[in-house]
């Protein structure tokens, strides 16, 4: 039985952005219903159960009675959820009074739930007829392709390895983190920079979601893939699922789940499966769970040096965006931060917050329960860094005078501040600073004026 | 850093062991600015990635690396261990809370045998603990730097100067130079081989203790047998010479020098012990057994926190001598603690101790005793009085057991040298707590008194209880308007310190702060302002005591004493005077309004005045009440070179562990109108105050010129000689006697122009 | 008749306004490039400096940082 999880967040903000057809047809997977039902709020599951048998409209007014008078603004966010799922429909009748009915395929779904028990769509294959790789390979094999990915990524000269994500799909996802100019090497942008400062499960999400809103283009049914993925997340992470339960789409989409990093396909003699890893099933960890948070590996000292337990060669890149980098061993990366090396960063579009958050997010073990997790004095200091840039504001402006009366200054003063213009006033003296993008519009007002 | 050599991560490796050259006096000029003192920066990143980890490498503590760098984790089980070795073999570079960096340098390792530690030893116990197989350029380097050293000692026995090697092979290599054959006597007795005295020698335990657990049996076996060693006799009055000529740029056998005194039957003893309730921290024995480890007393230096007991020490090393001992302080306040001190640590008898100042001259009675005296005093060219004469007769004359010598990072080079050359001492032992020099003469004292025999850790000792948990912290003062108008005016740059000093805003949280800890804590607080127009200011306009250059003895005794008993006197304001020349009673709390020209060694000197721990043990460890109860206040003011000399004096402390803190907000916006020039007409008036004061009422005190401002000040603006900028032969250094009529206001920088009374109080 | 100035706006903290005023003053009359100093915070200079503007405050605050050196 697949484990009681929450979809996350992201995933359910996912579901409810899909149009109302692809949204029905979501529903036609028993699954995806249960799981679904798992994610409400309580207030709102309890109104499903409550309609669960109810085949006819239920009047608002009637719903209404269901809380206290208290309470009465959580029965409108539960409401809205649920007609904004479309597991609600709301209709006006006759006597223009609201109705709600509950979807009726959500429903016959559930009900049979309620009757048969939930069933995933696949079983796992039997243990004495695969090999399966310890859960700690398996992990370790999950994080290598995601690295390796990313590293695709990000750096467009380290392509030796030739990945097998087809490059269509790759420049999809370079869209938002790359930028190239003719003739020159791509570069990151600055979503580019911030993505990888992210940590992995948010990295994951931007993927998949770059990954889903482009599967039309791909002639895949967003909805079907959103159903996949959902019923993926439920699998059993380091268990064999035969490619034969899986469509000719399904089994399109595994392959690229693979380059991912996502699951892990083998081959047998005669049948070949694919494995779930933690990083599909995280797609519906709870928020909550800590342990799919992966360890953190780097100690910040007092003296503004860096320690990172690791080698990886992404973790080097990562580090390099604001830090500066001196030693390299075999499990550790000595590195320092400096002003050039944090101002760099800076330049590049990375936020201080970015980078103090990436610090304390991937604390080593021994420095993440002090507090705080990475000493005060750096993370003040990047800060005041930071603020340091921004003390000077130029904007290109024109500046007013030599107006005839008060009333003609008032009145271009408004102007100026509906063109969202006004930078500065002097009401005294009768002079006032207007942005460049304003001046067109308040030179334009004060001539008609005359 | 702080070592002065300039090995450069790859020039480590390839060059033969040059130490710069001690006779030279040319300055090093450019080189000598700390900001470019490396060099070559170190732009590329080091891959040491291919170094093959051991299997069991994560219960191993360190990382060594091809080019000398060492990484150190301070949690693991065997830190303690690895730290006692790794100070013993390498320079620190920095030794925060969890991971200690340190740099392999032939100056280190020359520093590692003379302790005692062989070549095979260092090699192995550093193969033991560490991650990788210790790369073979490594090995190489230590093997390469150690080649030659601690081969040849000098021992003084019985009056006569043996120079010692266990390789017949080396001293007749040395014999062949000329200087050092000419110096040759030939002794009766000599039963080796070519006419050498062959003897017998207890070889080091484990380099010094401690190691026992990193050494198998049979390197330990092998450590603790009796070697054979033989040895030639040289003229007394050739020892420097000889000495020169092994140096690295000549002979390159740098020789040990160790002090045989259990058998020293020539020189009287004295007879002092350590008292009872003297009960050494765990790092004092280790520093003694670093000096001691072979039964002979080895000269070098021990370096210590501020407050954390280097006069126990000390103390220790001459009651375990028990020979004639000559102590030098760096003033007379000095001199008078230290006297205090042997009485208070030993049984040594009010006739043994006397004291040697402008202002005591006394004997001490009997074959062997105690002197207590300045480095000045010694070193002093001009003439003297009769009694004056006299006193450095005898001290010329006798053969020292020990010469101890105190806070050696303060006294320049050359005076070093003359008070060396003109006393005669069997063993050197110099104490300091940094050793950082921002004139880069660290070799030169390592040559002159001897290498590194240990240094503590200050952290491990905050962390023991030892010494204070200081609160550090660099508090923002953004100019005014009107003052940092005038600041940046060109016409202003003579008088731009006294500007951001005599900031109304930093004076504004100077009063906040010294009315919070004194209304809200009851703490004892220590205002620093090296500028003595400001220092005036301050303390006036709060009305608090100061204490300055020419602040008379009485008067300091009385403010000193009120600072100490009075519940009403919490607030002293100090010049520089207190950086040395006076007993700081226990305070809590610093406030330093001028940090001037970046010196390190005075910060770090500045917050030993508050690190000598108080209270209980229990409640100043983790989580007890008194926790942190030291604070460390350094007052900036923004958008001024104040900040850079800031951030650059705190390099030490925070290399050592502590971090500043920046506070932004002080004086908190409500408090605005119960303070100082809250008014603007007030900063205006201020304002115009410093505007008209001279230029050089607002420099600084011109009281002692230490080496350091020297070095700073030559390395921002000009490149000229040492002793071309003093003025003076061998005076650059003065001390200022207290307790005579005639205050001076400041004193001219040329001691030979000196005001007459001036003159007579030396003679 | 209203006047209007093209230029730029410049909104600081005192210090920095501080700074730009000094900077300007050193500049020879051909060159001032302030027009109008609005407040303590704010003042209107002539277009085309911005780039001279920042390099003198990047440089200025160099002047006052110290970098260990590595």
């Amino acid at each position: 039985m697949p484990q009681v999880k929450i979809i996350a967040k992201n995933f359910m903000d996912m579901v409810s952005s899909l149009p109302a057809m692809k949204l029905d047809k979501l529903y036609e997977n028993a699954f995806i219903c249960e799981a679904i039902l798992r994610s409400l709020q309580p207030l709102a599951k309890k109104y499903v159960l409550q309609m669960l048998y109810i085949d006819t409209l239920v009047a608002a007014k009637l719903m209404e009675e269901w809380v206290l008078p208290d309470w009465f603004s959580k029965h409108r966010v539960a409401l809205d959820r649920l007609l904004q799922l479309r597991i609600f429909t709301e209709t006006v009748d006759r006597k223009k009074e609201k109705m709600y009915r509950i979807n009726s395929t959500f429903q016959k779904n559930l009900q049979k739930l309620l009757v048969h028990g939930e069933v995933l769509p696949r079983e796992p294959m039997p243990p004495n007829t695969v090999r399966l790789p310890s859960l700690e390979d398996l992990e370790a094999y999950a994080l290598a392709q995601w690295e390796f990915f990313l590293l695709q990524l990000i750096s467009s000269n380290q392509a030796e390895r030739s990945s097998s994500i087809s490059s269509a799909m790759l420049k999809v996802f370079k869209r938002g983190l790359l930028s190239q100019r003719d003739k020159e090497a791509p570069k990151l942008t600055e979503s580019g920079f911030q993505f990888l400062l992210m940590d992995t499960n948010a990295q994951l999400w931007y993927i998949i979601r770059e990954y889903i809103s482009n599967s039309e283009e791909r002639g895949v049914d967003s909805a079907d893939l959103i159903s996949f993925l959902l019923e993926l997340s439920f699998h059993v992470t380091g268990e064999a699922y035969n490619l034969n339960t899986l469509n000719d789409v399904q089994r399109i989409t595994i392959k690229d789940l693979a380059d991912l990093g996502l699951v892990k396909l083998q081959q047998g003699r005669k049948e070949s499966w694919f494995i779930p890893t933690k990083l599909v099933t995280n797609l519906s960890a709870s928020l909550t769970d800590s342990s799919s948070r992966k360890q953190g590996f780097v100690v910040v000292e007092t003296n503004f040096r860096m320690y990172a337990y690791s080698t990886s060669k992404l973790l080097c890149e990562i580090l390099q965006q604001f830090a500066s980098l001196e030693y390299q061993l075999p499990n550790l990366i000595v590195s320092a931060i400096t002003k050039d090396s944090i101002y760099n960063a800076f330049e590049k579009g990375i936020t201080a917050d970015q980078i103090i958050s990436f610090l304390q997010q991937n604390a080593h073990p021994r420095v993440a329960l002090r507090i705080p997790s990475v000493p005060e004095n750096v993370t003040d200091q990047i800060r005041l860094w930071e603020s340091d840039r921004n003390r000077v504001e130029i904007t290109p402006a024109h500046y007013y005078d030599e107006f005839p009366s008060r009333e003609v200054f008032e009145a271009a003063c408004d102007c100026a501040r509906e063109w969202n213009g006004l930078l500065w006033e002097d009401s005294k003296k009768m002079r006032m600073v207007v942005k460049a993008e304003a001046h067109m519009h308040v030179r334009e007002y004060l001539r008609r004026q005359k | 850093m702080g070592y002065g050599d300039k090995g450069r991560p790859n020039k480590r490796l390839k060059a033969s062991a040059k130490f710069e050259n001690i006779g030279e006096d040319v300055y090093f000029g450019e080189e000598a600015d700390d900001d470019h003192r490396d060099g070559e920066g170190r732009q590329e990143k080091q891959d040491f990635s291919k170094l093959e980890l051991k299997p069991d490498h994560s219960n191993r503590p360190l990382w060594a690396c091809g080019d000398g760098r060492i990484f150190l984790e301070t949690f693991s089980p065997l830190y303690k261990q690895a730290y006692d070795f790794l100070i013993a073999i390498a320079e620190p570079v920095c030794r925060p809370e969890s991971m200690h960096e340190y740099n392999l340098t032939p100056h280190s390792l020359y520093a590692a045998v003379s302790v005692g530690l062989e070549t095979e030893t260092i090699i192995s116990v550093l193969n033991k603990l560490s991650k990788t197989k210790l790369p073979q350029e490594m090995r190489d380097f230590i093997e390469k730097s150690t080649a030659n050293y601690g081969k040849v000692k000098l021992v003084l026995k019985k009056n006569r100067y043996l120079v010692e090697s266990p390789f017949p092979e080396v001293l007749n290599k040395l014999l062949r130079d000329e200087v050092i054959g000419r110096a040759r006597i030939t002794s009766e007795g000599a039963n080796g081989r070519d006419g050498f005295t062959v003897s017998k020698v207890i070889g080091d335990i484990g380099g010094g203790g401690g190691h026992d657990e990193l050494l198998n049996e049979a390197e330990l076996a092998a450590a603790a047998e009796e070697k054979e060693t033989h040895s030639f006799e040289i003229d007394p009055s050739q020892v420097e010479n000889v000495k020169q000529r092994c140096l690295p740029n000549a002979l390159n056998y740098p020789m040990l020098e160790e002090y045989d005194f259990r058998n020293d039957t020539v020189n009287p003893d004295l007879d002092m012990e350590l008292k009872p309730q003297a009960q050494p921290r765990p790092y004092q024995e280790k520093s003694l057994s670093k000096m001691f480890g072979n039964g002979r007393a080895r000269s070098g230096i021990i370096v210590l926190p501020c407050g954390a007991g280097k006069s126990l020490v000390g103390v220790s090393a001459a009651s375990r001598i028990k020979k004639s001992c000559l102590c030098l302080a760096t003033n007379a306040v000095s001199v008078d603690q230290w006297a205090f001190q042997f009485k208070l640590w030993s049984t040594i008898r009010d006739e043994q101790i006397c004291r040697f100042t402008s202002d005591s001259k006394e004997r001490f009675r009997g074959n062997a005793g105690v002197v207590v005296t300045t480095y000045n005093m010694v070193a002093f060219g001009g003439k003297r009085s009769e009694e004056s004469e006299k006193i450095i007769e005898e001290i010329r004359n006798r053969e020292w057991g020990l010469l101890l010598m105190d806070e050696v990072h303060v006294v320049p080079a050359h005076m070093f040298r003359k008070v060396i050359s003109i006393t005669k001492s069997h063993c050197k032992l110099g104490l300091t707590a940094t050793l950082v020099r921002e004139d880069e003469r660290i070799t030169d004292l390592n040559f002159l008194i001897g290498p590194k025999l240990y240094e503590a850790n200050w952290l491990d000792l905050v962390k023991g209880g030892f010494i204070a948990n200081v609160q550090c912290a660099e508090v923002w003062c953004p100019m005014t308007k009107e003052f940092f108008a005038e600041y940046l005016k060109k016409e202003n740059s003579k008088k731009k310190q006294a500007l951001y000093v005599m900031n109304p805003n930093k004076f504004r949280a100077c009063e906040f702060l010294i009315r919070f800890h004194e209304q809200q804590r009851g703490d004892k607080i220590i205002v620093f302002a090296d500028n003595l127009f400001a220092l005036t200011e301050y303390a006036m306009k709060l009305r608090k005591p100061m204490i300055y250059g020419a602040t008379s003895h009485v008067e300091r005794t009385k403010i000193l004493q009120a600072f100490k008993t009075s519940r009403d006197v919490n607030t002293v304001f100090l010049s520089k005077v207190g950086d040395n020349s006076i007993d700081i009673p226990e305070a809590n709390v610093i406030i330093q309004i001028s940090s001037h020209a970046g010196s390190r060694r005075q910060e770090a000197q500045r917050l030993g005045r508050i690190l000598r721990a108080k209270g209980r043990l229990q409640d100043r460890m983790a989580g007890g009440k008194e926790e942190y109860n030291a604070f460390f206040y350094s007052l900036v003011s923004t958008d001024t070179q104040e900040m850079y000399y800031s951030t650059k004096r705190q390099q030490f402390l925070i290399d050592q562990g502590y971090s500043f803190k920046v506070i932004t907000s002080l004086p908190p916006s409500d408090t605005g109108a119960d303070l100082s020039y809250h008014r603007l007409e007030d900063q205006l008036a201020l304002l115009g105050k410093v505007l008209s004061a001279g230029d050089d009422a607002v420099g600084l005190e011109q009281l002692e010129e230490d080496a350091d401002d020297i070095a700073l000040h030559k390395a921002r603006y000009s490149m000229k000689s040492m002793s071309a900028m003093s003025g003076a032969n061998g005076m650059v250094y003065m001390e200022y006697s207290t307790g005579h009529k005639g205050q001076m206001k400041s004193k001219p920088k040329d001691p030979t122009k000196r005001h007459h009374l001036f003159k007579k109080r030396f003679g | 008749m209203v006047n209007a100035t093209k230029g730029l706006f410049i909104s600081c903290d005192v210090p920095m306004a501080q700074f730009i005023i000094n900077m300007n003053a050193s500049l020879p009359a051909s060159q001032k490039f302030i027009i109008h100093i609005l407040d303590d915070t704010h003042m209107f200079v002539q277009p085309h400096v911005a780039e001279m503007i920042r390099s003198g405050i990047s440089d200025f605050r160099k002047q006052n940082s110290y970098e260990k050196p590595t």
